[in-house]
């Protein structure tokens, strides 16, 4: 562990990435106590409406007269907490799933590979705006159909690592000296394919940052007045390109949340998994 | 295994894919809380035309009847009327399908054009500051959200320059379709003005969408390029004192370009569900906005047919990767 | 091969004369041509179940009816009638058709398309069918002889003729011919054109628009120099619809905000026109879910929007408050009627009567006017002052429109417009509020024996003031019920290109009536 930190600090591209990261979460958690104007996620003032950025509104006001700085703050919680527990419900129905795929060679592993396959095949974004309509517009229906639709990725990824590691000579011997499946897979398996998932992992927090905002963009996330950064820059779209700062902020928040999670990603692949290491 | 029952295998495992797809969007449309029948026909519909479609699609029977009847109307290519445009879904989709593959595939080419050479640029001078510069470049574009980039570019090049149109494929009504590419179309007609205004419209939006699919070959061109260069046969050439611009072009690209071959494959089936929100900031009458609109409007047989039609060009397009990666390099094909 | 060098040739001319500055051939240059950029889709052209007002265009420039509204205040005239009659009873009209009237094909219109037209609304069911379905029993239109049509209502109508102008007439034969599976060329309708319009559908593309040509043998004749080629666009990109005008792509737009206008405005190839419309803004509430259907906890939220602060901050002063349910610019509206201010002391106490639990309320509004976003949004700002707490959901007209046709389904309240669909006080209090006009017509599934009294009356009686005076009193119960929330009359802005003059704005077409203007080169 201690290693692990020492090599991230050590790698430059993980380190930038880790703090993007942790600067996002960290703003996330402390929203309420930071923001100039914390009222601002529900509570308006028409009168201050699409005013430039000043040093009262840092950057600017919005249709409604509210802080833009405050609200992408605010908004960064919007999407921590969408992200958060999407990516943790893809871990946990992906993985299970790719490793008992992965592991067993019978007519349910043939199934599940063959389903993974074919939902990968299904247009997610198209998919995930289907759900979240029927279901009606809020947070809770961009969770579960992001969920729905996300966790593939991750089945897809164990049950190729879990291929791969059954043809291994500790496996196989692991299994000749008669040790139960369960065992195989999370004592031998698991540790050996976790730095694929925590890679996987990283990145997918970038991706699923960027299906909910799509998704708010759309018109399809939390409804309106909620602070939500894809919402945000569809707004600002009946104001330009008077008001230019109106999308500024929320995308700029937007990137440098998925930049975290690349830069992280790609840092924590080079020092996870030397084999598949791409020069630097 | 030889090639040829490779390509077969791939073929024969292309059906229960399309197969799987359609349970999909079969459960997709029934987890709706409203009676099916009611749904294919509208609100507005009488007793008897409601009646009459319950009987059509089968609803008081089993789902798995259900399913067999709805397969059995796809296979005669009827995917149903939209509410919406008044229109079989079929027509609907042929209408908009070129403009997004018109779109999508020349967002591809760019997206090549752009990425390859950058990224052999990057690979050959590695670790240098313009490595350092284009890596950097590529990390910011897979990272940056395409409806804000979109909004960006609009608000440079339309509203501040006036250089390129804000929305939309073309400023009149299309040249008569041929391939239903209108760039193409128009050059077919001999019609220049048309051919220039579907050439405007068409920069904006295959540029957003070329722009994380270039960062995505860059960065895999220049991986190839690293380790071409690394690879015995190039380390052999170089120390029997083959000039390095030979060494290049004869090896190092050819070993690099193969592999990214593949990628442009990946980076189409990318850029296809990509197009979805991008049109939609562009205005761009192609499947994704039809899919966006449907689904606003509840017009659920629409949104079961556009589901099903980019589902299958996503298919195709993993066929398609198979198939090349397998031409390329027999061996590594799993 | 012969053929590809004469394109090849082609080519280089086209090249030649674009350079020389000619965009066009010679023909061409001596026409005029208005490009419209609509802000909703043409995605169907069918007169007879597009009713919204942004589609107007197809209704008014392709099809036309037996009688036409025109201008502001808006006046009724004859057009594909010359004149008509009404029966002592009120209950027959009959109307003379012109002679010389032919559609687009040729055909001469008779009494058979226009008996024809009315019978498919009916079928159809949508659109204009809710004035009709009660009052006009299919087969029961007569057509004694090809040039008199007669309407036998089921009971007497005072609004019947001025709802008339709906009822475009359709080429009879034409569409027959078109027919499939009893589907009254609903499906061949939906993407051609079979009417006497002044315009002939040219082309038509869903996703671009569609085109029209002067139709010379039009019956109305022509005068001045009419335009000869109408293009109405579906521009949904408002700033493409804003950056089009300003350089002279587009020579007409619609759906813009007062914030665009005032840009136009500053545009040397813009000119802006303006007129004091029927369109009202209201807070529409359905009265009949529980809590709702508290007339204290309506009031209260009456009381609890912010009139003042949406005129002035969000419309700009561009509008004027209108406090009953019928525009101000029309007869209906008692004097001195004073609406609702925004008062949350008021709001409080009347909160504190409501007897019913409190529960979340759902404001639906209208995805893509900006206007009725925010409107709820402000909404929901002050009434979380009051402990009201709502949620908002927004889904485009389509999806509202069908929630409003069923009193579970439609929402507590909806922020939307009420448009001119015939010119009547009728339209907007008796219509919005009447327990006849549930399920097809109504805003609010309000109910009141006393009101429907009155209402019944007024749709008989033919007698103008005691019209008005009913009407006065119906706007009266529904602002004492606080049954609706009304918020301002809309001021129609029509920015258009300085080459075009004669616009004739009517609330009803919205300007949208191209026959009369002309154009310079």
């Amino acid at each position: 562990m201690i290693s692990l930190i020492k090599s991230i600090v050590r790698h430059r591209t993980a380190l930038v990435g880790l703090i993007l990261l942790s600067l996002v979460v960290a703003v996330a958690i402390a929203a309420p106590m930071i923001v100039p104007y914390p009222e601002d996620a529900q509570i308006f003032h028409i009168e201050r409406r699409l005013l430039p950025p000043s040093s009262e509104a840092l950057f600017g006001t919005d249709r409604m007269g509210g802080d833009i700085f405050s609200r992408v703050i605010l908004g960064a919680r919007t999407t921590l907490l969408i992200t958060a527990t999407v990516v943790l419900s893809g871990v946990l129905i992906g993985v299970p799933i790719g490793l008992v795929a992965g592991y067993y060679n019978n007519g349910v592993s043939l199934m599940l590979g063959g389903g993974v396959e074919i939902l990968l095949a299904v247009p997610q974004i198209i998919l995930a705006i289907a759900i979240t309509q029927s279901l009606g517009p809020s947070i809770g229906s961009v969770i579960l159909a992001l969920s729905v639709t996300y966790w593939p990725f991750w089945a897809r990824i164990v049950f190729t690592e879990t291929r791969s590691m059954c043809h291994e000579t500790f496996v196989e011997s692991a299994i000749a000296l008669g040790a139960s499946a369960w065992r195989v897979i999370f004592l031998h398996i698991l540790p050996n394919i976790a730095s694929s998932i925590v890679v996987r992992t990283t990145t997918a927090i970038g991706t699923t940052a960027f299906a909910s905002a799509t998704l708010g963009f759309l018109g399809l996330g939390p409804p309106p007045p909620s602070p939500e950064w894809g919402r945000m820059i569809a707004e600002s779209r009946d104001y330009l390109p008077d008001a230019w700062w109106y999308a500024l902020a929320p995308g700029l928040a937007l990137l440098l949340t998925v930049l975290g999670c690349t830069l992280f990603g790609d840092g924590l692949r080079d020092i996870l998994d030397p084999k598949t290491r791409r020069g630097g | 295994m030889n090639v040829a029952s490779m390509v077969a295998n791939r073929l024969v495992w292309f059906m229960p894919t399309v197969l799987g797809l359609l349970a999909v969007v079969f459960v997709l449309a029934r987890i709706v809380p409203t009676d099916p029948a009611v749904l294919a026909v509208g609100e507005n519909a009488t007793t008897e035309q409601v009646q009459e479609a319950r009987e059509r699609l089968a609803v008081d029977r089993p789902l798995p009847e259900q399913f067999v009847e709805y397969l059995r109307q796809v296979a005669q290519g009827d995917l149903g009327t939209s509410f919406y445009t008044q229109q079989p879904i079929v027509d609907d989709l042929v209408e908009r399908l070129p403009a997004t593959l018109e779109l999508t595939i020349i967002g591809v080419l760019a997206a090549g054009l752009i990425g390859v050479p950058l990224g052999v640029v990057s690979g050959l001078s590695r670790n240098s500051w313009l490595d350092h510069l284009l890596r950097l470049a590529s990390v910011l574009f897979i990272g940056v959200a395409p409806f804000w980039i979109a909004m960006q570019l609009q608000l440079l090049f339309s509203m501040r320059l006036g250089w390129l149109p804000l929305s939309g494929r073309i400023d009149d009504f299309a040249p008569e379709t041929v391939t239903g590419f209108l760039t193409i179309d128009a050059l077919i007609a001999g019609d220049l003005p048309n051919f220039l205004s579907a050439l405007r419209h068409i920069v904006l939006p295959t540029l957003t969408l070329a722009l994380p699919g270039a960062a995505v070959i860059m960065r895999f061109t220049r991986t190839s390029v690293i380790e071409a260069v690394a690879s015995p046969s190039v380390a052999y050439q170089t120390a029997m004192g083959l000039p390095r611009r030979v060494i290049v072009w004869k090896y190092v690209l050819r070993l690099a370009l193969n592999s990214t071959v593949t990628q442009l494959g990946l980076v189409f089936g990318i850029s296809l569900t990509g197009a979805v929100v991008i049109e939609a900031v562009f205005e761009w009458p192609g499947l994704g906005t039809y899919a966006v609109r449907s689904i606003l409007y509840s017009d659920y047989n629409a949104v079961m047919g556009v589901t099903l039609c980019v589902g299958i060009l996503f298919a195709l397009s993993n066929l398609l990767v198979d198939l090349l990666q397998m031409a390329v390099d027999p061996r590594g094909a799993p | 091969m012969a053929t590809s060098r004469r394109e090849i040739l082609k080519f280089g001319l086209l090249g030649l004369v674009l350079l020389a500055g000619n965009s066009d051939d010679a023909s061409a240059q001596s026409r005029t041509r208005f490009v419209f950029a609509n802000s909703s889709a043409f995605d169907s052209l069918d007169p007879h179940t597009v009713f919204d007002q942004g589609r107007a265009a197809v209704r008014f420039n392709l099809y036309d009816g037996l009688l036409r509204f025109v201008d502001n205040p808006p006046k009724l005239i004859p057009w594909l009638a010359e004149s008509y009659t009404v029966s002592d009873d009120g209950k027959t009209y009959t109307f003379r058709l012109r002679a010389d009237a032919t559609f687009h094909d040729g055909t001469p219109v008779t009494s058979a398309d226009v008996a024809y037209s009315i019978e498919r609304i009916l079928a159809l069911g949508k659109g204009p069918a809710s004035f009709y379905l009660d009052l006009i029993k299919p087969g029961s239109t007569q057509t004694p002889d090809p040039h008199t049509v007669v309407f036998n209502l089921a009971t007497p109508s005072a609004i019947f003729l001025t709802t008339v102008p709906n009822i475009l007439v359709v080429n009879s034969a034409l569409v027959r011919s078109k027919e499939k599976d009893g589907d009254w060329g609903a499906g061949w309708l939906a993407r051609n054109e079979a009417g006497t319009g002044s315009y002939v559908l040219r082309r038509y593309e869903p996703a671009v628009g569609w085109s029209g040509q002067r139709f010379v043998k039009h019956f109305a004749g022509w005068a001045g120099q009419p335009i000869d080629q109408i293009e109405f666009r579906t521009v949904q990109e408002t700033n493409t619809r804003v950056l089009g005008l300003m350089r002279g792509d587009f020579d007409g737009a619609d759906g813009l905000t007062y914030e665009q206008i005032q840009r136009l405005r500053q545009s040397p190839n813009v000119q802006v026109l303006e007129a004091e419309s029927m369109r009202v803004f209201l807070l529409a509430l359905n009265n009949s879910k529980p809590l709702m259907n508290d007339v204290h906890f309506r009031r209260a939220l009456a009381y609890a929007f912010d009139y003042d602060g949406f005129i002035k901050n969000i419309m700009k002063d561009s509008v004027t408050r209108n406090p009953g349910p019928n525009p101000v610019t029309i007869w209906g509206t008692p004097p001195g009627l004073k609406g609702y201010s925004f008062d949350l002391a008021k709001a409080r106490e009347e909160l504190a009567q409501v007897k019913q639990p409190l529960r979340r309320i759902t404001i639906n509004a209208l995805a893509g006017y900006s206007e009725s976003e925010q409107a709820a949004v402000l909404f929901q700002s002050s009434l979380r002052q009051i402990g009201i707490e709502a949620d908002i959901d927004v889904t485009p007209w389509a999806v509202v429109a069908s929630r409003f046709a069923k009193a579970e389904t439609q929402a507590d309240v909806t922020p939307v417009w009420r448009s001119t669909f015939y010119v009547d006080p009728n339209n907007w209090v008796g219509e919005g509020f009447g327990t006849r006009y549930h399920g097809t017509r109504t805003m609010s599934y309000y109910s009141n024996p006393v009101f429907d009294q009155l209402l019944d009356e007024a749709l008989l009686t033919s007698d103008q003031e005691r019209r008005r005076e009913l009407y006065e009193k119906m706007s009266q119960i529904v602002s004492d019920d606080a049954a609706g929330i009304f918020i301002y009359n809309t001021r129609w802005f029509g920015p258009y290109s300085t080459r075009v003059s004669g616009i004739r704005f009517s609330p009803g077409t919205n300007g949208n009536d191209i026959r009369w203007a002309t154009m310079t080169r």
